[in-house]
């Protein structure tokens, strides 16, 4: 009685409008702060993001991880609040704050109830406008940021093996530079260099704040002039970001993990930047490539052979193009059989593409999936963030469903040309027992070895 | 159709601002419907019409306490073959069909229980439900199929376990922790079970746990209850009830002084764990119990992460975790220590602070920054439809019932520092707990070529 739900049947694809922005104000402040308060009524929380552009990209110090320092200190004391009383008035009240670093931008993010909204304005006034970066606060947050590495390195080598492999495929290139730092080079961040940052690179105009959920507009609208009004702009634009170069050919670096019972690995090559016009195919294609649970990579590596618990592959789309790469891991006995058998699915996705059965199947599942990326006031606070920080405006996710819809097999072809590197051209990243897997990979291209517990992620350049 | 929720969240709002306010009122007791089918399979569904999407838990009262030696790790292995086909449909079109229409999933294991997840578009309701039932009546035993899955688990035992310090640790210490109850299984699994179940323990173990009367379905959604109501009708009926599973009879017996477990491994960081002995879920000490664990670790301003990460710089990391299952469990602290540090100093920091708690016991600003944290929490989880779904479950399975959620967060308004103190006192009791700690082994003392790594020869041998 099961209906033949084969393949080729009617999908649900064209019953779904898709995803729309939902009505929002937008004010840009003489300054140049961007305000965007979307309200959402559903539960009496009000989510926000707080967008400032330059991450790491505006580290000008050669010493990796002073974006990412900058940030954890924001709320380690501030206006009038030591680090424990700023963190007693989010957490008594039941909120969260809290900032991190990424390549282009410093990001703070958090959730508090409605009618903590003053709270809430305080304390972004005060985090962005007058962080203490108190001096046993900064050694404290560098100490602990150098010893949660090595804990990293103790309890999930996969964590950081993008890590490595940004340092290995992008080498001098901005995206190359460990957001978090390394163990060396946070040892040499000083206070001066933490200050230098901040001047250099907060400014009103690098600034977007995104109030999402159940707010009050002329509340926010006013405390956000009142309190950043006056705020200059940074010194200078964010230093431009020049397109990453391609690897041309394979290599391999193999980090040393002795008495590892697993390699995990990283393959990838430069891909495509958040403005690429093919990004509808491109997540169609990447979706059956290695996206989901029946992607061609789970598929052979997992399913078929057993041989992992899981492969996946992915793009992140910067201002320019970031990485493509495949993740996954097999048992050290296992690494040169596993490595190979995705090798083998890019040449055959290079060489044959998709078909059209696949691409409707993986137009059903992104249009399905993709409402539940937008279900609350934080999805929406964190989406048009992003928005404001690419330059991408609100028809990024309006336009996004009539563009999967519009996605032909041979669109489908265009971005396997385009966005996928050839299984010849691959940096390949290894985290492993080298003395039992030196010899299996050996064939991949030159190998650079450093161990596990190199302090940096990068000593090869 | 315009959910019910608005106007009663904005009743919260004004009644959360203290936390010793009177409760809130969680909307939505009279949006949930239940009905149990003859078979004994409870539904429950609870409509919301935000996004155009279903969030699907299917409970399975099963996980690794009802193992035994030999078949450790059983129940996570369903967890992994429940997608690998059935007499009906070959391994992997499951996923193929779901994904075709725009359906995601996954599942996961417990010591307690095993819990089937999907995520779809409203209008694959039919497809879903009809996938589920189809895996529960007609799961496939194909020899093939269960070698390659073996090795698949062994890949996640090892990413989980063997290649991770945190996870290598917790094993052995909750192994030491209980010397009778099941709970001394890990989920995951031993190694050589992994190995060699069979698969008559296989059939025996899916026809006793995977019977319709021991299954809880939840559904959170756009969705309209009758509608689920005769879907589930229409596909899972027609599957036979089964004799319940055996009770679990082993009670774990008292714990008469502190154990110890020490793990040498390659690594940096030293590890510390602590495993209270902690009451079952449906205690109704529970919610003191959830509070006392938040006061010591949850966020920054927490009583230990305050003392041990910010004041004293002992530990780089603090987290805890009380583990609520059918029967008496435990009460875990876990610390991640800097390199070179010594972990019997730390330990006496932590005691001296924890004896403090029992003797001292909290103080109202703690208690009422937990509650308010406690409570954003459980407010964060219902914005979401898989948090409905998940919340709905957990509180039919472990707590009886599942309208006692709407009661969850006036149960935690009603906690007074007196009770606080009472479950720390009975908790946090040295005589009833497990101290793990993993030392890095010294690198220079071992030749790293040759290296006993006691895991490191459990390699398999059926792929």
């Amino acid at each position: 009685m099961v209906a033949p739900l084969g393949s080729g049947v009617a999908f649900a694809a064209g019953l779904f409008e898709g995803v729309r922005v939902p009505a929002h104000e937008r004010i840009v402040l003489p300054n140049g702060l961007t305000l965007v308060i979307v309200p959402r009524r559903d539960v009496p929380l009000v989510a926000f993001n707080a967008v400032l552009r330059g991450g790491e990209l505006g580290n000008t110090l050669g010493k990796a991880g002073v974006a990412s320092l900058v940030a954890g200190l924001l709320e380690k004391g501030a206006g009038e609040r030591s680090a424990f009383q700023f963190a007693d008035a989010v957490e008594g009240v039941g909120g969260s704050f809290g900032a991190g670093a990424g390549p282009e931008s410093i990001t703070i993010r958090g959730q508090f109830l409605a009618r903590d909204q003053p709270l809430l304005l305080q304390l972004l006034g005060d985090a962005l406008l007058r962080p203490r970066f108190d001096a046993d606060e900064l050694q404290k947050l560098r100490a602990r940021q150098i010893e949660l590495i090595k804990a990293a390195k103790d309890s999930d080598p996969s964590e950081l093996i993008g890590t490595y492999g940004h340092a290995f495929l992008f080498g001098a290139h901005p995206y190359g530079r460990p957001v978090i730092g390394n163990e060396s080079s946070l040892a040499q961040i000083t206070r001066t260099d933490v200050l230098d940052y901040y001047h250099g690179q907060f400014g009103a105009d690098r600034l977007t704040l995104v109030f999402a959920g159940d707010v009050d507009s002329d509340l926010l609208k006013h405390a956000v002039t009142k309190m950043f009004g006056e705020w200059s702009k940074a010194p200078s634009p964010p230093a431009p970001l020049t397109p990453p170069a391609r690897v041309r050919e394979r290599r391999v670096l193999l980090i040393d993990s002795p008495g590892s019972v697993q390699t995990y690995f990283w393959i990838g090559n430069v891909g495509v930047d958040r403005r690429y016009t093919g990004r509808a195919a491109l997540d169609l294609v990447n979706t059956l490539y290695g996206g989901r649970f029946t992607s061609i990579l789970n598929t052979e590596l997992r399913i078929k052979s057993g041989l992992s618990y899981g492969a996946r592959s992915g793009f992140t789309r910067g201002t320019v193009a970031g990485e493509f790469a495949i993740r996954s891991f097999a048992q050290t006995e296992n690494t040169g059989k596993a490595i190979d058998l995705a090798l083998r699915t890019l040449t055959r996705l290079k060489q044959e593409g998709i078909a059209a059965e696949m691409l409707e199947s993986a137009r059903a599942y992104v249009l399905g999936q993709y409402p539940l990326e937008f279900e609350t006031a934080a999805d929406w606070a964190a989406a048009m963030g992003e928005i404001e920080l690419y330059g991408l405006g609100p028809a990024y996710i309006d336009n996004y469903g009539a563009e999967l819809r519009r996605v032909s097999v041979r669109d489908a072809r265009v971005v396997i040309d385009q966005a996928f590197p050839s299984a010849d051209s691959l940096a390949i990243v290894l985290i492993g027992d080298a003395a039992k897997i030196r010899e299996q990979v050996s064939g991949y291209g030159p190998i650079t070895e450093i161990p596990l517990t190199d302090p940096a992620f990068d000593s090869i350049h | 159709m315009s959910t019910p929720i608005a106007s009663l969240y904005l009743t919260l709002g004004s009644v959360s601002a203290a936390a010793a306010s009177p409760p809130a009122c969680v909307p939505g007791r009279n949006a949930v419907r239940a009905i149990t089918l003859t078979n004994g399979m409870k539904v429950i569904v609870w409509p919301v019409q935000n996004i155009p999407s279903v969030a699907l838990y299917n409970w399975v009262r099963a996980g690794s306490r009802n193992e035994a030696p030999g078949i450790t790790g059983l129940a996570h292995f369903f967890e992994h073959m429940m997608f690998n086909g059935t007499t009906r449909r070959g391994p992997g079109e499951f996923d193929e069909l779901m994904e075709a229409q725009g359906g995601s999933n996954n599942a996961f294991t417990s010591d307690d229980v095993t819990v089937y997840q999907d995520w779809f578009p409203r209008d694959a309701l039919d497809l879903v439900l009809e996938l589920e039932s189809d895996r529960i009546a007609n799961l496939a035993f194909v020899p093939k199929v269960i070698e390659s899955e073996r090795g698949v688990v062994y890949s996640e035992r090892r990413l989980r376990v063997e290649d991770n310090s945190q996870g290598l640790l917790s094993e052995q210490v909750q192994a030491a922790a209980f010397v009778a109850h099941p709970y001394h299984f890990p989920t995951i699994g031993w190694p050589s079970d992994i190995q060699s179940w069979r698969i008559e323990d296989l059939q025996k173990f899916f026809k006793t746990h995977y019977a319709p009367n021991n299954l809880t379905l939840v559904l959170a959604g756009d969705l309209v209850p009758d509608r689920v109501f005769a879907l589930a009708r229409k596909y899972f009926d027609a599957i036979p009830r089964q004799s319940p599973p055996e009770p679990v009879r082993t009670r774990e017996p008292e714990q008469l002084g502190e154990r110890r477990v020490v793990v040498s491994r390659k690594a940096q960081t030293p590890l510390l764990q602590y495993a209270y002995k902690a009451p079952a879920a449906a205690d109704e000490r529970a919610p003191a119990v959830t509070l006392l664990l938040s006061i010591l670790v949850d966020g920054d301003a927490s009583r230990l992460h305050r003392l041990l990460v910010e004041q004293q710089k002992v530990a780089i990391e603090i987290g805890g975790n009380w583990q609520e299952g059918f029967d008496p469990g435990l009460f875990w602290l876990y610390l991640t220590l800097p390199e070179g540090s010594d972990p019997a100093s730390v330990q006496q920091i932590l005691d001296r602070e924890l004896d403090n708690v029992v003797i001292q016991g909290v103080s109202d600003q703690e208690l009422a920054r937990a509650k308010n944290l406690i409570e954003s929490g459980f407010w964060k989880k219902l914005a979401t439809i898989d948090g409905k779904a998940q919340l709905l479950g957990e509180y039919e399975v472990f707590h009886g019932d599942w309208l006692k959620l709407f009661d969850a967060p006036a149960q935690v308004a009603r906690v007074t520092r007196e009770q606080v103190q009472a479950v720390a006192r009975e908790i946090l009791d040295r005589r009833k707990r497990t101290v793990g700690v993993l030392m890095p082994e010294d690198a220079a003392e071992h030749d790293s070529s040759d290296t006993e790594w006691p895991l490191a020869d459990a390699g398999l041998r059926g792929m």
